[in-house]
């Protein structure tokens, strides 16, 4: 049987977006669980709808050229707060996707990324 | 290399739609060949609503979305067995004045009432739909709680399901298409391609003649080409690919331009105890206000209570260490926007758009604070809306502080009861398709799924498509042996 999620290669824009947004709202969770829900992030977006997937990159290759500019953790914390209504849906989409990988995978990790030490035990 | 396959009747799909036709034709001696554009996934080779399950079984791994203010969030089905093989397994009849509203309104011939609740208790009989026998998870008894105490209407849904004698809601066997409909259909030798992606339906002048797909397993060995003739085609995509296909094959009469949907939003609870049930939804629901507001439970896996908390991380987030405690709850609305799904040339899927009124937005504000009612009534802890920067409802003071934050274009508006997008019936004016399906402008090209619903039908809908497809198809049964 093929796997239906591509394995395709995830622009760059994304992965460094998805990568900042994940250790800025979880900082203890470890770098190889971060990376892992990167990838799931990037297998996801890669079996997007294709108008939807491309409205995800080109809004990820602005925000990544702007950040090129101006400093890439500037313009995330600007588009988190940003709620022009497009724009807003690019680091919900991201941040849910991690989000729902992180707890699904490993359902003990803390609101900070760290392990739920009462659940752990 | 390409391959070639000849049949009577093609049939683009396996879901609730695809395999009843399936097994009717077949059984009336059709030679039936069905494609189908998912894996076939055995029941139990992977866990309810989990992220693995939507890898494996939905589209686009669950991530579709209708583009609109505010966006919603739909889940399709891409596997034998369609949505059957991955839904709650709730079942609904369509109600009386529904269909009668439908015959009326749209000019819908041979359609009694009386007719199709038959063909729904033969339906309920094949999927030896029933009320759970033991015990139920403590997330449905949540809901009956809550609404009891409000005196609110509310009862157990039944689902197609078997249980060991007296065993509790965990313990069913689901009876989706891959166990009844299918089983039936290649028994009387219907014949099914999995994996195989259609990519175009090729006609001459009023009639369709052969289909071109792409095998999805067969690309690597270099054998990705395949090609169909055929009499007839049945297209059972569901209510976005089926008009995509359509729209794709030239046929654009009143096609995709009136998607219906029950939007739904969502809250999570905590409660003192452990509720949640990750592989089961509740089966209870609070119809109070129904049809224009119905209360529901949803998948709660980890990873979907986490995602459930997202809309306001900051105050939500540290209820996701007490995910056991959690269990996620839904209120849907009949809708009265529409909205259109576009095949765009040179890109394979199509664009979806929903529009809501502003009754919907309305309605869908009173949904969610009654449903935190519910969920306050029922002994929750906290309750966590999900709209960006929703405030934790504890007591009715925060739940009038939270009625006075919503708006709709904030909110995670999702649904997975997609319809209507080439509804049927004699109107021509309203209706992509005569009263039985077929598509007006072709001879031979008919449509048999969820997209033939005129309207969303304020329950859920599968009993209804599947009533509607084994009427259509003993139709044309009748008309081909004429």
């Amino acid at each position: 049987m093929s796997d239906p999620v591509s394995t395709q290669r995830m622009p760059r824009a994304v992965a460094r977006f998805a990568d900042g947004l994940l250790a800025a709202d979880l900082p203890r969770l470890p770098e190889d669980r971060r990376r892992d829900a990167v990838d799931f992030i990037g297998r996801r977006l890669g079996v997007l709808p294709s108008i939807t997937r491309f409205g995800v990159l080109v809004i990820a290759a602005v925000v990544h050229a702007v950040g090129a500019l101006v400093g890439h953790a500037r313009v995330r914390r600007l588009v988190l707060r940003l709620p022009l209504p497009l724009l807003a849906e690019y680091p919900r989409l991201i941040r849910s996707l991690g989000y729902a990988y992180i707890w699904e995978t490993w359902p003990d990790t803390d609101v900070d990324g760290g392990a739920n030490r009462s659940q752990a035990a | 290399m390409s391959v070639h396959h000849d049949c009577d009747v093609l049939i683009v799909g396996s879901g609730a739609g695809g395999a009843t036709t399936a097994a009717v034709l077949a059984e009336a001696g059709h030679d039936v060949l069905i494609v189908e554009e998912g894996p076939w996934v055995e029941q139990g080779s992977v866990v309810p609503f989990s992220l693995e399950q939507m890898d494996q079984q939905y589209r686009s791994g669950g991530v579709t979305v209708a583009l609109g203010l505010p966006s919603i969030a739909y889940t399709e089905g891409r596997c034998a067995g369609g949505g059957t093989e991955v839904n709650s397994g709730l079942y609904w009849r369509p109600p009386e004045a529904t269909l009668d509203s439908w015959r009326t309104k749209y000019r819908i011939k041979d359609f009694a009432t009386d007719d199709v609740l038959s063909i729904c208790e033969e339906v309920e009989s094949s999927l030896s739909v029933q009320k759970v026998p033991g015990q139920h998870t403590p997330a449905s008894d949540i809901l009956r709680r809550g609404a009891d105490r409000l005196g609110w209407k509310n009862d157990e849904i039944p689902r197609w399901m078997k249980y060991p004698h007296g065993a509790g809601a965990t313990e069913g066997q689901r009876q989706s298409m891959t166990r009844t409909y299918l089983p039936r259909a290649f028994a009387a030798g219907a014949r099914i391609l999995c994996e195989h992606r259609l990519d175009k339906i090729v006609r001459s002048g009023r009639r369709a003649t052969s289909a071109e797909l792409t095998d999805l397993a067969g690309s690597a060995a270099g054998h990705d080409a395949v090609t169909i003739s055929f009499r007839d085609v049945i297209v059972c995509g569901g209510a976005i690919q089926t008009p995509a296909i359509l729209q794709r094959t030239g046929l654009r009469h009143r096609i995709g331009r009136t998607l219906a949907v029950h939007p739904t939003v969502k809250l999570a609870a905590r409660f003192d105890d452990a509720v949640n049930t990750p592989e089961d939804v509740s089966v209870y629901q609070v119809k109070q206000f129904a049809p224009n507001i119905s209360f529901g439970g949803s998948a709660s896996h980890p990873g979907l209570v986490a995602l459930a908390l997202t809309d306001n991380w900051r105050d939500f987030g540290s209820a996701v260490t007490s995910w056991p405690e959690l269990a996620i709850y839904y209120a849907a609305i009949t809708s009265e926007g529409r909205g259109l799904v576009q095949a765009i040339p040179g890109v394979r899927d199509p664009l979806v758009t929903y529009r809501l009124t502003k009754r919907d937005r309305d309605l869908l504000g009173q949904g969610l604070g009654r449903l935190a009612m519910v969920m306050l009534e029922a002994g929750a802890e906290e309750v966590y809306p999900s709209f960006k920067g929703a405030p934790i409802v504890r007591n009715r003071a925060d739940l009038a502080t939270m009625t006075t934050m919503f708006a709709a274009t904030k909110a995670s508006v999702m649904t997975v009861h997609l319809c209507s997008t080439a509804p049927m019936g004699d109107d021509e004016k309203r209706c992509a398709t005569d009263s039985h399906g077929l598509v007006r402008g072709t001879d031979n090209v008919f449509v048999n799924d969820a997209a033939l619903l005129p309207e969303a039908p304020g329950v859920n809908p599968q009993a209804s498509v599947m009533a509607v497809a084994i009427r259509n198809a003993r139709r044309y049964c009748a008309d081909r042996a004429g």
